[in-house]
């Protein structure tokens, strides 16, 4: 069970790094952003499965805080966009 | 012994989902159709990952902190999704229409 978890870990972790391509490449700073949380996302199912695979409990809390971070992360960035986006518009009108 | 199985089955499926995301994400050609796909398929797959590797866990207070990532999950990447998408909506962002280049 051990091998097929480290196979899974081990597939989802190339995932996350094919998605670093859009991260880097992507046209606009959204595409960027959309990119930086799903590779948080990946990461965060490959430290669920490293607890499973180490035996070691204590990677769930870090899991969890990772969740946490991602999320305040994402939403933080994006209403900072938003709030620059629209600074733009007023001064044009 | 079933126990395994059913762990197996779930985390197939979850990183199945994963690729489809991935695929998703680098194939779409505009940042709403983008959104669609990743966020998604990055929510399924990983609660399905996650449920997968509860039932294999043996310890209580482990799938209770499984279920409450999971919870968790489910609630924050679909608002994400929609902070991002709002955030280009809001920047003037233009749609992408059929026969346009991609982008």
């Amino acid at each position: 069970m051990d091998d097929f978890l480290t196979l899974v870990a081990m597939v989802i972790a190339l995932n996350a790094l094919i998605c670093i391509y859009r991260a880097v490449v992507g046209p606009t700073t959204q595409d960027r952003l959309l990119a930086v949380n799903i590779i948080g996302t990946k990461t965060l199912v490959v430290v669920v499965l490293v607890t499973f695979i180490q035996a070691e409990n204590f990677f769930l809390d870090v899991a969890m805080v990772y969740a946490l971070l991602l999320f305040i992360v994402t939403v933080a960035l994006s209403r900072y966009l938003e709030a620059e986006g629209w600074e733009e518009t007023r001064s044009d009108g | 012994m079933v126990k395994n199985v059913i762990a197996a089955i779930f985390c197939c499926i979850g990183a199945f989902w994963f690729i489809l995301g991935t695929a998703g994400l680098l194939r779409m050609p505009d940042i709403f159709s983008r959104l669609h796909p990743s966020t998604k398929c990055d929510t399924l797959g990983a609660c399905s990952l996650i449920a997968g590797v509860a039932v294999f866990s043996a310890s209580f207070w482990d799938i209770l902190k499984l279920v409450l990532i999971m919870c968790f999950l489910l609630l924050s990447s679909a608002t994400c999704g929609h902070a991002v998408g709002r955030s280009a909506v809001r920047n003037g962002i233009k749609p992408w229409g059929k026969g346009e280049e991609k982008r």
